[in-house]
């Protein structure tokens, strides 16, 4: 156990209020990969990523400098000193740049998907803000609630109605449990899964299985159009053995927590993956991270990426 | 951190991931073959669940209901509203000296009964032959419906011998047979029986527990004195609905149809002489009724209170990623895995279920699984919540 629960949940308090991040990361992390575009700062439909994607490269290397504390003296002192610690890890992390590259490249193929649907969205730059997913699973409410008010302000500000998501977090946090947290919350919010036109199936591009991310399969209901979408862009989808409603989780949200258990899990749903097909498709960043990283030879493809072509 | 000490020992344990690896596909193949082929068993859970909820509900009224009825088929009710009061009870009915034999209960584990009984001078046996397996080991029930599901047929072997069963040759089944002349010859010598319930109907004093082994009908049904402790949250209002809470829990563990569905309202008795009846026929003469509180009336209007309307199917557990690696070694002292985290809440302590929610994935496959739709993975958050605003861990 490299961090305990309450040690890792007042890291991440720790970090919301120095940076707005759950965990040390620069402040443009999540708008940088933006600027070349020049979207326009204000309007609807507004993109908001949440800065989910833009973290990972982050949470990456933050969890291999914690797994090493694994049995440590740090990791017990760690809920003492957890100032400290922060400051500590601070320094030591540099982002996984391969990942880095990575999760930039599927952003903006999101914003050609968009355009090529016809959807020219609003971008707040700045006011990409952290959704604070991960505060509401740790069941930090209070961190939680400041963080949605503050999101939804911002976005209003900008003018938007309509919030067009990237990942299944971001996308049920504002759906399903902003309209808890904020009074007279009245955005309408879609993934871009679910606002991109769908061209009829064709072939050529080989065979892919799914792995439906929890969220979107169980709680938002996101789950025929990325097989429609896929099947558009010439893909024949292969279902696991366990999949839409009962898909099969991929173990990444207890990484930090957990790692050993949360490999073990990769494991066993790769194997059921790729009995299916080698190439593994995923919708969320956090299955990406974990599966890729539990990959003995499995190709994981993030299905931003497959529908714009530019992986194949 | 200690709480997690159990868990990271189960991810070392080679047997134990394999065993559990085949056990939870075989259940997730048998659960969806029976729901595919019996569509109005989904159906019924639904009814089980407004079942289950309207009982809670009134659940007082139902609790005195259900001690009326005991008292007119001659049971006798008693209420406990902790552990050690429900081991009191039981304790003095059975005192010391006693051949005891035992049907799996979770109730009965959660209060600690086998090892209590044991303390008094009393021989006590588990005939499950899984909860056996697991009383011979010294360990714990590792699932709700298949307490040794850990173990392989060679460790099976080895503890049935030293415990002096007459297992010839290798095969699981000589094993079987061995076991059941091991237990055989206790059932029938024994004093009391001691069983739990799947579901008490308030309106008749009915218990209805469902099996496969026919062990419960033996030990309810052969030695003179049969005791049942039933946790609070399985009364209903019918026998009806008691039935068919034990169809819903037997189809969601994967057996069914069950090979037995036991109903068992008062000790035996017969009329055959002059009409006159007369109680303790060929069963027991006399039966008691342990009612076990321990926190579930208090749970009501909480956070956790909709686990009171689990059956204890197990399905949340062969269903859950992060059970399947652990058994019960994560989900608390008694009862485990999703259902375990509000169970511990609820019995036992709610800050140690805290520390082990954070093992939970929040991934919801629990949820999806369970027959009566508790809200197992918002509870799990629930539980961090509380844990990390309530008492520091
Ligand atoms: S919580 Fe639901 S699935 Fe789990 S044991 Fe109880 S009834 Fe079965």
């Amino acid at each position: 156990m490299p961090l305990e629960p309450a040690a890792a949940a007042q890291l991440v308090a720790e970090n919301m209020r120095r940076s707005g991040f759950p965990l040390p990361a620069p402040s443009d992390v999540a708008y940088a990969w933006a600027r070349p575009l020049n979207l326009p700062a204000r309007g609807s439909p507004m993109l908001y990523t949440g800065a989910l994607y833009q973290l990972m490269p982050y949470a990456v290397s933050l969890l291999e400098y914690t797994s090493r504390l694994e049995g440590t003296a740090v990791s017990s002192l760690a809920l003492k000193v957890s100032r400290y610690f922060t400051q500590l890890a601070a320094i030591a992390i540099r982002p996984d740049e391969r990942l880095k590259a990575y999760v930039e490249r599927v952003l903006r193929s999101i914003v050609r998907l968009l355009e090529r649907s016809g959807i020219k969205v609003a971008y707040p730059y700045e006011d990409d803000l952290y959704s604070g997913a991960l505060l509401y699973d740790l069941g930090l409410d209070e961190l939680f609630a400041e963080q949605a008010k503050k999101v939804y302000k911002a976005l209003k500000a900008r003018g938007a109605q309509e919030v067009i998501t990237v990942d299944p977090h971001t996308t049920h946090m504002l759906r399903s449990i902003y309209p808890k947290y904020v009074d007279g919350f009245d955005l309408t919010v879609r993934s871009y899964l679910e606002v991109l036109s769908v061209s009829p199936s064709q072939a050529g591009k080989g065979e892919v299985v799914i792995h439906d991310p929890c969220l979107y399969a169980r709680w938002e209901n996101v789950v025929e159009q990325p097989r429609r979408l896929l099947e558009g862009a010439g893909y024949q989808v292969l279902e696991p053995r366990r999949s839409r409603r009962m898909t099969y989780c991929c173990g990444g949200p207890i990484e930090g927590i957990a790692p050993k258990m949360a490999k073990k899990i990769a494991r066993v749903r790769l194997a059921e993956l790729s009995e299916r097909s080698k190439h593994i498709v995923t919708l969320c960043p956090i299955c990406y991270v974990n599966l890729w990283g539990a990959a003995e030879g499995e190709k994981v493809s993030d299905i931003a990426l497959l529908l714009a072509g530019e992986e194949g | 951190m200690k709480a997690f000490e159990e868990v990271n020992r189960a991810l070392e344990d080679e047997e134990l991931q394999l065993a559990l690896g085949k056990a939870s596909l075989s259940s997730q193949l048998k659960v969806e073959e029976v729901l595919r082929s019996r569509p109005e068993l989904a159906e019924l859970a639904k009814e089980v669940r407004e079942i289950k909820k309207r009982s809670i509900a009134r659940l007082d009224e139902l609790i005195e209901q259900a001690m009326n009825s005991l008292r007119a088929v001659k049971a006798t009710p008693h209420f406990a509203e902790g552990a050690e009061r429900a081991r009191e009870i039981v304790g003095k009915l059975v005192g010391s000296g006693k051949l005891v034999v035992l049907s799996k209960s979770m109730a009965a584990a959660e209060v600690g009964l086998r090892e209590h009984l044991q303390s008094l001078g009393n021989e006590v046996w588990e005939t499950d032959l899984g909860e056996l397996l697991v009383q011979l080991e010294g360990s714990k029930p590792m699932h709700t419906i298949t307490p040794a599901v850990h173990m392989t047929r060679r460790r099976a072997m080895e503890l049935l011998r030293k415990a002096g069963a007459r297992v010839e040759g290798e095969s699981i089944e000589a094993a079987v047979r061995a076991a059941r002349e091991f237990l055989r010859e206790k059932i029938v010598r024994a004093h009391v029986g001691i069983t739990g319930a799947n579901a008490l109907a308030a309106d008749t004093g009915a218990l209805v527990t469902v099996e496969n082994e026919s062990n419960i009908r033996l030990v309810s049904g052969a030695p003179p004195l049969h005791i049942a402790i039933v946790p609070v949250d399985k009364i209903v209002p019918t026998l009806m609905d008691a039935v068919k809470v034990a169809m819903v829990q037997a189809a969601y563990a994967g057996l069914y149809p069950p090979t037995y569905i036991n109903i068992v309202a008062g000790p035996s008795s017969t009329a055959d002489i002059e009409r006159t009846r007369v109680y303790g026929a060929q069963g027991p003469v006399e039966q008691h009724v342990v009612l076990l509180d321990n926190g579930r009336l208090a749970a009501r209007g909480g956070p956790f209170e909709e686990q009171l309307l689990c059956v204890r199917c197990g399905r949340c557990q062969y269903e859950c990623p992060v059970w399947v690696h652990t058994a019960n070694h994560w989900g608390g002292p008694v009862y485990g895995g999703p259902m375990g985290l509000a169970w511990t809440a609820i019995t036992h302590d709610e800050l140690e279920a805290g520390k082990l929610s954070f093992l939970c994935l929040g991934c919801g496959r629990c949820d999806e699984a369970c027959p009566v739709s508790i809200p197992i993975s918002r509870m799990a958050r629930e539980l961090r919540r509380r844990a990390l605003t309530l008492g520091k861990p």
